[in-house]
């Protein structure tokens, strides 16, 4: 056995238990959701369960509730990242300014991310909550409220309700990565910029912008990713309700899943969106990141 | 040589039977329950020292289960082939777990059992499966009634509600607004519109409704619907978070003083009792055209068929159900004892007790079929929660229900 063929070798031996980890943590219960998803699989019902192909993909698609929470589940999606990286953005470029308590402000910031997700749904359900919250209290002693508005009970105002919640929790995620990234850019940039006579804004579209891009793409996909998925806040603050209102999709299988028991269904649901989401990430990451290596 | 191996031989047999006779004294027996309140654990350790005490060789190894996942749990732990020996398990349960023939029939070990007469009149018909078995050993009850405030009535000149008619007087009476209130908000009725409602919806729909095909989209099943849907839409005699309100919101809004009545059972006597002391008070579900309807909220025990020891399960599931064990477990849950004997020794006030005990003749647990366990999670909550914001009307709700118990 040559030293140079050990070489080789080494790369795969020392990747092997995170590739085995992942085989059997991940893919394997991947595999086992899309086999579960061609049966008939009511977990009560375990002498009816029978392989039915593509039957309950097909019911998917003549399925009202599945559509709708797909519809919420883009509003979810697409209020809730550009929301939360502007307010990331905002918050990073004050927290990359010289103030004193700057480092007290830098640990601050990071507590709505700190929290456990169930503690923010349970936090903010009783802020929004008509009759003893914080938030109807607020807004009917400054005259912007007559009567309590019932946030959550509402289906016009609930899914709403719980993004404003969710970018709170999310937020700092982005102020802490974009603060990193403008830490990188080089401030001799600035300096030559402002030399040439630049604004605060042409630096800032010239400078910080293509500087923070590797930062943005993989923050923003990282983001979409982890939104997508999230369910527990929503599950918290109101259970999917008041009647669908705030279904997003990761909600409804879990709940045709666990609730009603029908694992079949529930898995056939759980596979449709990680496709969709697969395609999702594919397109952004083609156009948003065609120029990254 | 041959001697001395078959020698060797034969004791190595006689140790293994040893050591396999010890093996198969010490059962353990895993038993999942669950308790709200994590403090209450320690009770269930006590009834465990105390009958480990008394019956050497019986291992209890009593696991609390969240009750939010309880039922998520245990019908995966089945399938996997993990299932406990012993959990506790509610009526509504019943007929999915025997369709996934997890039970152990426990009729002729009851038969001998000498608490069995102490249980409470028709606790064991009512726990009795379809197919005339008994799997279920009863554990502990509750009824659900209603909680008014006594103080406000009687500031109002309004006696307890006896009927649904009364109900509406005394929630519209009781409906204040905050200027009038001390800057408080104030309604009639604190309605749970959220998972868990079916049970203050019950007793003016049910009672009103049959669990029959058609029986649910009756046009008096419908008219009842509508009228209820009606307190939050038209009345506004209750606050207009209901339809998401849940156990802890309906509570909280009723201790805080902003609503007057709620409907929950013996379990919240004490949290109640220690906000208002004798201004809160209770009576039975009102009649509602003649029909009365409350619910009836079980708990029992079940030995399953995959335990390796039933004997020992089915020894710990009747230590439960015994007098002054089972009145020391439900200090833990706050709901009713099983046994008669130990009926005397709760310790709720007279007025909830009473209460409790005059809704007995109409209470009833939802029909004993595998639909009824999805009714309560899913289907009820999204359906009167789509009625009670104008999504759907009450008649569609009452159709969506008849057509998820009997299409």
């Amino acid at each position: 056995m040559s030293a140079q063929s050990d070489v080789r070798r080494t790369p795969y031996i020392l990747l092997s238990p995170a590739i085995i980890a992942t085989l059997v943590v991940v893919f394997y219960p991947m595999l086992q959701a899309g086999i579960t998803s061609l049966y008939r699989s009511i977990l009560w019902k375990p002498k009816d369960v029978a392989f039915i192909g593509l039957d309950n993909y097909f019911a998917i698609l003549h399925d009202p509730v599945f559509w709708d929470s797909l519809g919420r589940t883009a509003i979810w999606i697409g209020l809730t990242v550009p929301l939360q990286l502007a307010l990331g953005f905002v918050t990073a470029l004050l927290l990359n300014r010289n103030f004193w308590w700057r480092p007290l402000a830098r640990s601050l910031i990071l507590i709505p991310w700190a929290l456990p997700s169930v503690v923010i749904g349970l936090m903010w359900s009783w802020i929004y909550h008509p009759q003893v919250g914080v938030l109807n209290d607020l807004l009917m002693r400054c005259g912007m409220l007559q009567s309590a508005m019932p946030w959550l009970a509402n289906p016009d105002t609930a899914l709403y309700a719980i993004i404003a919640a969710l970018v709170w929790q999310g937020f700092p995620f982005f102020a802490i990565m974009i603060l990193a990234g403008l830490q990188t850019i080089p401030g001799n940039l600035y300096e030559a910029a402002s030399i040439d006579g630049a604004t605060t804004w042409q630096k800032f579209l010239g400078i910080t912008l293509p500087g923070l891009k590797g930062v943005l793409v993989t923050a923003v996909m990282l983001r979409i990713i982890w939104v997508a998925n999230s369910m527990d806040v929503i599950y918290v603050m109101t259970g999917g309700g008041p009647g669908y209102a705030t279904h997003t999709l990761p909600l409804y299988a879990f709940k045709r899943t666990y609730s009603s028991m029908d694992f079949g269904y529930g898995s056939a649901l759980a596979v449709t969106f990680s496709l969709v989401l697969l395609v999702l990430i594919t397109i952004y990451l083609r156009r948003v990141g065609k120029d990254m290596k | 040589m041959v001697r001395k191996i078959t020698r060797t031989l034969l004791a190595s047999c006689g140790l293994a039977a040893l050591l396999g006779g010890n093996a198969w004294a010490d059962q353990t027996v895993n038993f999942w329950y669950h308790f709200d309140s994590p403090e209450n654990v320690s009770i269930m350790n006590d009834l465990v020292k105390t009958f480990e005490s008394k019956n050497a060789g019986i291992k209890i190894n009593a696991e609390n289960i969240p009750w939010n996942n309880y039922y998520d749990k245990l019908f995966t732990s089945i399938v996997g082939g993990k299932a406990p020996d012993v959990a506790m398990v509610k009526l509504a349960q019943q007929p999915q777990l025997l369709e996934m023939d997890a039970l152990e029939p426990v009729g002729s070990r009851l038969a001998n059992w000498p608490g069995k007469a102490d249980l409470g009149n028709n606790l064991l018909d009512i726990s009795k499966a379809s197919d005339g078995n008994q799997y279920y050993l009863p554990l502990q009850y509750v009824v659900v009634y209603l909680y008014y405030r006594a103080d406000l009535f009687s500031a109002a000149k309004l006696n307890p509600p006896a009927t649904c008619e009364e109900f509406l007087e005394a929630a519209k009476k009781l409906t204040v607004p905050a200027s009038a209130n001390n800057g408080v908000e104030q309604f009639g009725f604190g309605m749970r519109g959220g998972k868990g409602g079916y049970d203050n919806w019950g007793p003016f729909v049910l009672s009103q409704s049959a669990f029959e095909p058609g029986g649910l989209k009756s046009a008096k099943a419908v008219a009842a619907n509508g009228w209820y849907v009606d307190l939050f839409r038209k009345q506004k005699v209750v606050p207009p978070s209901a339809p998401n309100d849940g156990f802890n919101e309906i509570i909280s809004t009723f201790k805080s003083g902003r609503t007057a009545m709620i409907f929950h059972h013996v379990g919240s006597a004490k949290t109640l009792v220690d906000a208002f002391g004798d201004k809160v008070s209770a009576v039975p579900a009102p009649s509602c055209n003649g029909g009365r309807w409350t619910s009836f909220g079980d708990e029992s025990t079940a030995l399953f068929k995959s335990s390796k020891a039933k004997d020992a399960g089915w020894k710990w599931m009747a230590f439960l159900s015994e007098a002054d064990n089972n009145v020391k477990f439900v200090q833990a849950t706050g709901q009713m004892t099983v046994t008669k004997s130990g009926a005397s020794k709760m310790t709720f006030p007279e007025r909830f007790v009473k209460a409790t005990e005059n809704s007995l003749p109409f209470a009833k647990p939802l029909p004993a079929v595998p639909q009824s366990a999805d009714f309560v999670n899913t289907v009820w909550p999204v359906n009167m929660q789509r009625a009670l914001n104008g999504e759907i009307t009450p008649a569609q709700m009452m159709e969506a229900l008849d057509s998820h118990f009997y299409k």
